[in-house]
């Protein structure tokens, strides 16, 4: 192409082309002011970017309308960017400065698409040459000669970048019409038919979008169809070709890509952003249909998405740091997900951890913490069966809704308490003496009510046997809330995984597994009643259901032994006192209100009153928890049932590594039932402690019974929210410790020592290979 | 069961591939590992610096951008007006023409004091998906990526009320507190990788 601003035409042209260069070159000096016309971007020395001011008339009337625009001219395989300039570089900018004319917003032809080599970046924008312009207004009164200024900021870039600014000036004339100027004119014209039409245009293709779903989850591809029509209403027939989709910058979206899949229809495919916006995306950008030989129509297109939501791997608190291996070769990335459970484990996709959470509370309802109220609820059907089939529904219903609401509660606490910084782990609330107190309290009343000391969910009336329709479903959501309350500390294993997941997670998410937790613990009852067949099978009812209903309430009983004891861990021998104490009037007040419920009227309030102050004396005086110091013994009876047992701490497990030991960390705490599970069953057996003592392992526990961030902040390293979880570090890879399952066997921990001393021995020389299971 | 759950967990992984394989530094997720080698030849790796606010600044001495702010003493002061004990800055080019030689004239030319991580082949650049100079990445004490992006909101030093997003993450996480900015769009020079 020969152009008057082509410097480097002469050279290519030879002798003949020199001469019409410079022919060509005097008479455009000539139509243009030497204001009008600048270079800029210096590369050593050598302007990479020529720019004009243009304009489309001659003369202007005043009220009436033209075009200034800015014309850069690149050299070869230089170039200036679009609007969005997509990965890097700059917007181009043209600042307009014209006295007694109104200049509209800048008109910007459909851009080419740029990529680096390996196809890392992508860029859009100009090369060879642009005409970027806007529509210009001439004020009513206007009159004399207007000055017309425009400032072009951009960045020339080829491999390189050279930061480009010209101020270009030049005047018109203000005249009785607007004279076209009849050599630049149709160059505004050529440049406004590869500007996109905007959304709504007469006469252009419109655009519609259906998103595959109703949000975009943040971090996550997102797919749609977009499908174009042409004015008639008929899909749009044509074809496409090149980078015909353009995106504007769309926050919260990180990209978004078109294919033509049928004539008029286009996927998409897209990637929302990690952070979530302020407000919903807008899918916007230009879109170019045709192709070179039919000829291109280019339009806007700017149309709502959908609100972006947060999910899993996108925490508001702290996540899990994936420490590299001592071993990475410097310059290398080690990937952030590793082919290994452990790391797969904290990237397990919502979908699963559902599933897992689901599953998990289905096991909850076989924990020795949860099955006595499993049972008590098995002997209230029995009865309800029996009663009135109809009532079935409504009861589990009730308990299924006790659960979930509790859930939901607790879900709604965990994000408080994570909004409010502080990291919290699975069975947290076992760490509060309160709310230990609180569970020991409803469970010992509930024994008592079935022991028959009073009852509960009946009127006068139900002492006859009848059970108080509305009442009875108050008392089913109870049950469910209290196996919600009283299945946190057992985390079954799969249950951890999808809760570790929940903690690391957005809200809805955590709302998510706590709910499909929740329906899982109440599987069992909605199985009963989906399925006739199976809730006829449950025994009759007799005698035998009153003696059950005893002999449970002594179940209940020995829960609260369990959390005695937990308060002993908690707050030591003076805490338990004080929780027995507190037990006793708990007694007390329901047996007055057992009183109670056989008086009338005046006597009747007044035990109510008096059981109501016996509960809140009780209550003040007893409920007062210190937390105990952070002694031996109360450390929990993990180190003193393992002989030779260190309280966990980061430097000790160091020096010990560095001493050559291996090293087993047991994260543990008092209320966790697993915990003390494994401990007494597996850790404690004599063959584990003999392979213990032959590789000379260091043995810590990690004692999370009281709120602790190290150990908090350890567990969240490794995906995990709650205890247990037991770590094997070998001296040999001190970064890449093995995390064993939950439920612990005598031969994993013993092939996982092995395996750790093995790996750091000396004996081996350079070549230890480490490989893990 | 240990096998099941452990069948189970890398079908997940399999099945999330096409959504975590995504390599890359985003906000609020674990930052990649890297150890690169400085100017001088040190090695530094990101997991010795856990604990400590870590400032990722991607750079190309030749970018017009970087020269701005050099000449401007934005990254210079920015850095200043850290607790030393408590952030460090890290300058990482990725460059693929550059060498230590050419890091350490630089380094000598602008007078600052960080390390500049050489990263040649631009594994780690791509890593974290830096694509402009400067691109600005800030991570924290845990390892997570806590801010993305510019260093501040004047792509063309114009601006009068000047953020730098940077400081203003670095505060917040000194502070326990949120980052209010956590992503910005990069501007600048795209990093020059090795093609």
């Amino acid at each position: 192409m020969t152009h008057p601003w082509s410097k480097r035409s002469g050279s290519r042209l030879g002798g003949l082309g020199v001469v019409g260069a410079l022919l060509l070159a005097t008479w455009a000096q000539a139509a243009l002011p030497p204001t009008a016309v600048g270079s800029t971007a210096p590369d050593e020395g050598d302007p990479r970017l020529e720019g004009a001011l243009l304009l489309d008339a001659t003369q202007v009337k005043a009220g009436g309308d033209f075009r200034v625009g800015v014309r850069l001219k690149l050299d070869p395989e230089w170039h200036v960017y679009w609007k969005n300039p997509g990965d890097s570089g700059l917007a181009t900018d043209v600042s307009w400065d014209v006295p007694g004319v109104t200049v509209g917003d800048l008109r910007w032809p459909f851009p080419s698409t740029f990529r680096t080599p390996d196809g890392f970046i992508t860029t859009h924008g100009y090369h060879d040459e642009v005409l970027l312009f806007a529509p210009a207004h001439v004020a009513e009164n206007a009159s004399g000669t207007l000055n017309v200024s425009a400032a072009v900021d951009a960045l020339a870039c080829k491999v390189h970048c050279i930061p480009a600014q010209l101020v270009l000036t030049r005047t018109v004339p203000v005249g009785p019409e607007t004279v076209l100027d009849p050599e630049f004119a149709p160059r505004f014209d050529a440049a406004q038919a590869q500007v996109p039409a905007p959304v709504g245009a007469e006469g252009a293709p419109r655009v519609a979008l259906a998103l595959d779903g109703a949000t975009l989850t943040a971090g996550q591809p997102f797919t749609g169809k977009l499908t174009v029509t042409g004015a008639d209403g008929k899909p749009f027939a044509g074809d496409v070709e090149g980078d015909f989709f353009v995106p504007g910058r769309i926050p919260g979206v990180d990209s978004v890509a078109l294919t033509r899949t049928a004539p008029g229809t286009f996927a998409l495919k897209g990637q929302a952003s990690s952070v979530v916006p302020k407000g919903e995306p807008r899918l916007t950008g230009a879109l170019r249909l045709g192709t070179k030989a039919t000829g291109f129509t280019a339009v806007d297109v700017d149309t709502a998405l959908a609100p972006v939501v947060a999910v899993a791997g996108a925490p508001a608190g702290p996540s899990p740091l994936k420490v590299p291996s001592v071993k990475d070769a410097v310059g290398k990335v080690q990937p952030v997900v590793a082919a290994v459970p452990v790391a797969a484990e904290s990237s397990l996709g919502l979908g699963v951890a559902l599933l897992f959470a689901f599953l998990g509370g289905a096991l909850l309802n076989l924990m020795p913490c949860v099955f006595p109220v499993l049972a008590l609820k098995a002997y209230g059907f029995t009865r309800m069966v029996q009663e009135e089939k109809g009532r079935v529904a409504p009861h589990a219903a009730a308990y299924a809704g006790g659960i979930l609401a509790t859930m939901l509660l607790l879900a709604g606490a965990v994000l408080a308490v994570r909004a409010g910084g502080a990291s919290v782990g699975w069975g947290f609330q076992f760490q509060e003496p309160l709310f230990v107190a609180g569970v020991s309290a409803v469970l010992v009343a509930f024994a008592l009510n079935l022991f028959g000391v009073y009852t509960l969910g009946a009127d006068g009336t139900a002492l006859a046997g009848k059970v108080d329709q509305s009442h009875g479903l108050m008392r089913s959501a109870g049950e469910g809330v209290l196996a919600v309350v009283l299945a946190t500390p057992c985390s079954a294993p799969l249950l951890g995984t999808a809760v570790g997941f929940a903690f690391a997670a957005g809200p809805a998410t955590v709302v998510a597994v706590f709910v499909a937790l929740g329906l899982g613990l109440a599987l069992p009852f909605c199985l009963l009643v989906l399925v006739p067949g199976l809730a006829k099978r449950l025994p009759k009812p007799g005698m035998w259901m009153e003696r059950g209903k005893q002999f449970l309430g002594f179940a209940l009983l020995g829960t609260t032994v369990w959390l005695v004891w937990v308060m002993g861990g908690l707050a030591g021998v003076d805490g338990m006192a004080r929780l027995l104490a507190f037990l006793i009037a708990v007694g007390l007040v329901t047996w007055l209100y057992g009183q109670s419920q056989g008086l009338e009227g005046g006597r009747r309030g007044v035990t109510v009153a008096l059981a109501a102050l016996v509960l809140v004396g009780a209550g003040a005086v007893a409920l007062r928890f210190e937390e105990a110091q952070a002694s031996v013994e109360t450390r929990g009876a993990a180190v003193a049932s393992h002989g030779g047992a260190q309280a966990w701490d980061e430097a000790a497990v160091t020096a010990a590594l560095a001493a050559g030991q291996p090293v087993f960390v047991d994260f543990t705490a008092d209320w966790c039932l697993t915990c003390k599970f494994n401990e007494r069953t597996v850790l404690s057996r004599d063959d584990v402690r003999q392979a213990f003592l032959k590789h000379n392992v260091a043995f810590f526990v990690a004692d999370w019974t009281r709120r602790d961030a190290r150990i908090t902040t350890k567990l969240a390293e490794h995906g995990r929210a709650g205890v247990p979880m037991y770590l094997v570090l070998s001296p040999g890879a001190p970064g890449k410790p093995e995390v064993l399952n939950e439920l612990l066997t005598a031969d994993s921990v013993i092939q996982a020592v092995q395996r750790a001393a093995e790996c750091g021995s000396p004996l081996k020389g350079g070549s230890v290979v480490c490989a893990r299971p | 069961m240990k096998q099941v759950f452990k069948a189970l967990a890398l079908t997940a992984a399999f099945v999330s591939a096409p959504v975590f394989a995504a390599d890359t530094a985003e906000v609020g997720k674990p930052a990649p590992a890297f150890t690169l080698k400085d100017e001088a030849g040190k090695a530094h790796s990101l997991s010795e610096y856990k604990g400590k606010v870590v400032v990722l600044e991607w750079t190309n001495p030749e970018c017009p951008f970087v020269k701005r702010h050099y000449e401007a003493k934005t990254m210079q002061n920015t850095q200043k007006g850290f607790d030393a004990k408590k952030v460090v800055w890290l300058t990482v080019d990725s460059s693929s023409t550059h060498n230590a030689k050419s890091a350490a004239e630089w380094k000598k030319k602008e007078g600052f004091s960080q390390p500049v991580l050489l990263d040649t082949d631009g594994a780690v650049g791509k890593s974290y998906a830096a694509k402009t100079t400067p691109h600005m990445y800030v991570i924290d004490g845990e390892g997570v990526v806590r801010y993305a992006g510019a260093i501040d909101n004047d792509p063309r030093g114009k601006e009068t009320t000047k953020v730098n997003y940077v400081q203003t993450a670095v505060d917040a996480l000194l502070n326990g507190k949120q980052v209010a900015t956590p992503s910005s769009e990069p501007y600048g020079c795209s990093v020059k990788y090795k093609s």
